[in-house]
């Protein structure tokens, strides 16, 4: 730490770093157009000057540029430099419409004033949807813009006779309005070191260079996965979220967690009165997302509109659920519940939860189920978590490792065993980026698909579905090149393996995202997970090992309770007992099984089956469709709790008020009440406190409130007891058994599926519409006769799956991957129930007319 | 995502001798400009896999310049000399009268069948035989200087193209003059 002055306080700065940093720290506000903090100053826009006493050859230096020295003497509003600042703005508004922007009379003008200058409609401030959290406009009022005089004054200039080039509004997220860029180039900056993503460019040259996407064509033409890092850092209204554009302006926001996946990026919803949550912004709690997010969080919370949540309390009457009022809706829930429990006893109730719940909904409802005496608990792939846990246990004594996500981008070796980390946890996809991009660390790849993140790895395993686990104990073995495995590939990651394990001082961390519909295969893979952590780290491997469930909440719904109690039911044996008529009762929270656990149809008989359905949700879901009374609650982004993140982080989730739906938690609380439970819990707060005293480990109100990025709740392994487990034998999932003519399936999450969207079979569930299609390999296509957008059937044991095809090489021969919240979740209709014996499954194709 | 196609396939086998790093962005982009006419974004997409580099990345730096083409070229271009002494000799007003002669609004147009298309050109120093035009056809790798133009032989070279004639055509409908040899056309 050296000591610098700025306008005459003495300050404590590090000495290197960039001075723009340290004089925004102070509170002074400085005109900083183009820097990100952060990364390597650009110097474009040179709105930063200062004066630095002494500085070579003029005391008018870029402050973005200058680094820190021991002594400097910095003043940033003396009247030179700030008539410096003004005239360079003046430059940069040459290409901008700017007359409101240097205008006095701006503050008493109305969106219908007519302009006393002459100003045209369309280059009025009052006309921009970024009108007042502009940051060209605050940095034009901070430099008293409307006191510079310009040299044009009075002069017709031809940006304002010259035609805008065109908006691209083509898809369904971002704007891109080139009319109003002021090439500062962060936007480029940020798709390029921010994100390794690259989809912007600067195009063009001299008078008319512009940005661009991709080779110039619309953004959603180009690589762009819409992860908004480029609105966030643009200064103008070039770049903007299309949802809410123009109620974006927040008037307070909240720190809240996105509940999409389970790296749980930490974000923050601008709250409008009038509107509600209106726009996402990342929060810096998450030390693993810190700046970044993804499409989803930023724009799932908008992902349907609002008449299609649930407003109103739906009983049925007959065929038809029809609106009822609460109390009237929640006394029959409670009278059909306890009906059956009356007549056939508690055994015959099951409940349902969910993993993307707030731990506190999902605690409240563990003590609901006690209050019926039901050990029958559950959620859809909670046999998936437990089965890697279990495995987790059996190598290193807990299941709760300390490996941190934030350390993903400082590792130097990584392994993934993953389908595709970059569509299911887009996030740490980035860090592992960050990690190849910055430190050239290795990464190894073992997954059935290709990958964007195929382009940052050092070697490519593509397994046959399935094979991931035997592969990558194979990988442990130091074994041959299995069947099917390409020999160079296999040679470069064991030689990445021996580098890491050579040098004990890199950091080497092994990420492992199980699949959801086969619990066996999830434990299996655990397993070799964890033999390939032990075989790189030795005692040190829970360290180095990241178990990524698919849902948000898959951990803190377990710990809350959401697990079967002694002698309790697995979510599929509940269904199976619910379509034998022994479970005749369930109640189900906040998920839809249809949607995310394997065999379909089973669960929909299961569903029709019973006496008693009780569904407490935000939107109508088709599982909803079976119940006998569905009991509406506040969507996720307006309900208060805690979560708990992939790498046991627990995150403190704040509402975003919005509709008149009663939270989850109090229409839970209700519902137990009703049934007996003496839950009497005032606030969300009041929960985590009875939550922390119960389960191990969760930490208070006030523990969350001192250090809220810092609350985990890790195990304590035994470093001695970590130890090889004997994987399971290599079995020959699908290739094996697969018979002429059939593909194996392959399924999982994609980008731009929302949850609640799929849920309802709604068009805004994947509002890109770009992942509707199934994937063949042309080989497959070839001998079946088909071309990329013929429509097809998937035909397999249990069902049928009526789809488009894509030619793709990005799977391999023989298989067909098809996304899972297609048509609210049709694949899983291929899929056994009980995932397990019957390995991955085997469908056949069939062409239908061309499309 | 990848889709292996024919077409990709071409344009690797074309670059497969550039390498990242090398500083090679640009031979291959005129590499491929010149076998295919024009960068497509298959091309661009290609090009960065086989540099290391964001499709967006080729497309900025292509952009760049004047000569890279992202759209198919016409079959038969005129490249319009836009230099100093070619306009003292009238060059705009023949550059008028050929857009008018093929129904083009303005420069870097194309006839709506493709046949005919009028690019910019800049100054190569053979200023005696202002105004000047070059008559470009990219399949067959062909560039004829024509010099010494009047409105009245622009129009009449225009039409030429514009009717389905070859380049050697319509330089003797230009000239009015029997089929003849090559060279500089000159009126």
């Amino acid at each position: 730490m050296v000591q610098i002055t700025i306008n005459d306080h003495t300050v404590e700065a590090e000495p290197g770093r960039r001075l723009v940093e340290v004089i925004k720290e102070q509170g002074i506000t400085i005109t900083n157009l183009c820097y990100i903090d952060g990364l390597e100053p650009y110097a474009g826009c040179r709105t930063c000057i200062v004066e630095i006493e002494g500085a070579r050859p003029t005391p008018l230096q870029l402050s973005c540029v200058a680094q820190v020295t021991e002594g400097m003497v910095v003043r940033t509003h003396t009247e030179e430099a700030k008539r410096t600042r003004q005239s360079v703005m003046s430059i940069i508004m040459a290409n901008h419409p700017d007359r409101c922007l240097s205008c006095h009379r701006r503050v008493h003008c109305m969106p219908g004033d007519i302009c006393l200058r002459d100003d045209v409609v369309t280059h009025r401030c009052l006309t921009c949807s970024k009108n007042y959290r502009c940051e060209l406009q605050t940095s034009c009022e901070n430099l008293d813009q409307g006191e510079f005089e310009e040299p044009w004054v009075g002069e017709a200039r031809s940006y304002y006779e010259t035609p805008p080039p065109e908006p691209d509004r083509g898809n369904p997220f971002l704007e891109f309005d080139p009319q109003m860029c002021i090439i500062c180039t962060r936007c480029v900056r940020a798709c390029d070191d921010l994100r390794h993503t690259g989809a912007i460019t600067l195009s063009g040259k001299g008078h008319t260079t512009m940005i661009a996407f991709g080779t110039g064509g619309q953004v959603h033409e180009s690589d762009c996965d819409f992860c908004g890092a480029c609105i966030d850092v643009c200064p103008t209204a070039t770049l903007m979220e299309k949802p809410n554009k123009w109620v974006g302006k927040a008037d307070d926001w909240t720190n809240s967690v996105c509940n999409s996946c389970s790296v749980g990026c930490t974000i923050s919803y601008g709250l409008n009165d009038d509107f509600g949550p209106t726009i996402v912004r990342p929060d810096r709690v998450n030390p693993a997302s810190r700046d970044q997010i993804c499409v989803r969080g930023r724009f799932h919370y908008d992902a349907i509109p609002d008449k299609q949540r649930l407003s109103r309390a739906l009983v049925r009457a007959g065929d038809r659920l029809l609106p009822a009022s609460s109390e009237d809706a929640l006394a029959r829930a409670v009278e059909a519940v306890s009906a059956v429990k009356q007549a056939a006893g508690a055994g015959a109730v099951a409940v349902l939860g969910s993993p993307m719940a707030t731990n506190e909904e999902s605690f409240v409802l563990a003590a609901l189920a006690r209050a019926i005496g039901t050990p029958h608990v559950d959620f859809a792939s909670g046999a998936v978590h437990r089965a890697v846990s279990q495995a987790l246990e059996g190598a290193f004594g807990t299941d709760r490792l300390p490996a941190s996500l934030a350390d993903l981008e400082r590792s130097d070796t990584i392994v993934t065993i993953a389908r595709d980390l970059e569509e299911s946890h887009q996030v740490v996809a980035l860090r592992i980026r960050d990690a190849v991009v910055k430190r050239k660390a290795k990464l190894v790849r073992i997954s059935p698909m290709w990958s964007e993140m195929d382009g940052f790895s050092h070697a490519v395993i593509r397994v046959q579905p399935g094979h991931e686990a035997a592969v990558t104990q194979a990988l442990v073995d130091g074994a041959a090149a299995p069947d099917g495995v390409d020999a160079a590939q296999w040679q470069a990651a064991l030689d990445a393996l021996a580098a890491a394990q050579a040098d004990a001082e890199s950091l080497a961390t092994v990420v492992y995202a199980p699949n959801n519909q086969d619990v066996a295969l999830a434990g299996e893979g655990a397993k070799a997970a964890a033999n390939l952590a032990i075989a790189l780290r030795g005692q040190a491997a829970p360290d180095h090992l990241l178990y990524m469930p698919t849902e948000a909440n898959v951990r803190g719904a377990t710990d809350a309770g959401i697990a079967p109690g002694p002698g309790g039911k697995s979510f599929a044996e509940i269904v199976a007992a619910a379509q034998a008529g022994e479970v005749r009762a369930v109640v189900l929270h906040g998920d839809n099984p249809l949607l995310t656990a394997p065999g379909g149809p089973a669960i929909a008989a299961a569903l029709a089956n019973l006496e008693a359905l009780v569904v407490v949700d935000e939107v109508r879901s088709t599982a909803a469709e079976h119940a006998t009374v569905v009991l509406p609650m506040a969507p996720f982004f307006a309900s208060s709790g805690t979560l708990t993140n992939a790498d046991l982080h627990v995150f403190r989730h704040n509402a975003a008020p919005k509709g008149k739906a009663p939270s989850g938690l109090s229409v839970l609380q209700a519902l137990a009440q009703g049934l007996g439970a003496s839950v009497a819990f005032e606030s969300p707060a009041a929960v985590t406190e009875a939550l922390a005293a119960e389960v191990p480990g969760y930490p208070t109100n006030a523990m969350l409130g001192a250090a809220p990025g810092g609350t985990r709740v890790v195990g304590s392994p035994s470093r001695a007891s970590a130890q090889a487990v004997a994987p399971a034998p290599a079995s020959p999932r699908g290739e094996g058994s697969r018979g002429e003519g059939e593909l194996t399936l392959i399924t999982g999450r994609s980008l731009y599926h929302s949850w609640e969207g799929s849920s309802i079979r709604s068009e805004e569930a994947d509002k890109l519409h770009r992942e509707e299609q199934a994937w063949i390999n042309p080989r497959d296509a070839e001998a079946a006769r088909i071309r990329t957008g013929d429509v097809i059937d998937l035909v397999g044991e249990a069902g049928t799956v009526h789809i488009a095809a894509r030619l793709d090489d990005g799977v391999p021969p023989g298989t067909v991957y098809v996304p899972l919240y297609f048509d609210a979740g049709a694949v899983l209709a291929l899929y056994p129930l009980d995932g397990q014996a019957a390995g991955a499954p085997a469908v056949r194709l069939r062409a239908l007319q061309p499309a | 995502m990848p889709l292996e196609t024919e077409s990709k396939a071409r344009v690797r086998a074309l670059i497969s001798e550039f390498r990242p790093e090398n500083g090679d962005l640009l031979a291959t982009l005129h590499k491929v400009q010149h076998e295919f006419g024009y960068l497509s974004r298959e091309a661009m997409e290609v090009i960065g896999e086989q540099l290391d580099l964001f499709p967006a990345h080729v497309y900025g730096a292509a952009s760049f310049y004047e000569e890279f083409r992202f759209e198919p070229p016409a079959h038969t271009n005129i490249r319009w000399c836009s230099g100093p002494a070619c306009r003292l000799r009238n060059s705009n007003g023949i550059r008028d009268a050929m857009l008018a002669t093929l129904g083009l609004d303005e420069i870097h147009e194309q006839t709506e069948d493709g046949r005919v298309g009028v690019i910019n050109g800049q100054c190569n120093g053979c200023c005696e035989l202002a105004p000047m035009v070059w008559l470009e056809q990219h399949e067959t790798h062909t560039v004829r200087p024509v010099g010494n133009l009047t409105a009245a032989s622009a129009i009449r070279m225009a039409r030429a193209l514009r009717d389905g004639t070859e380049i050697e055509g319509a330089l003797d409908a230009a000239f009015e003059r029997t089929p003849s040899g090559s060279g500089v056309s000159n009126g």
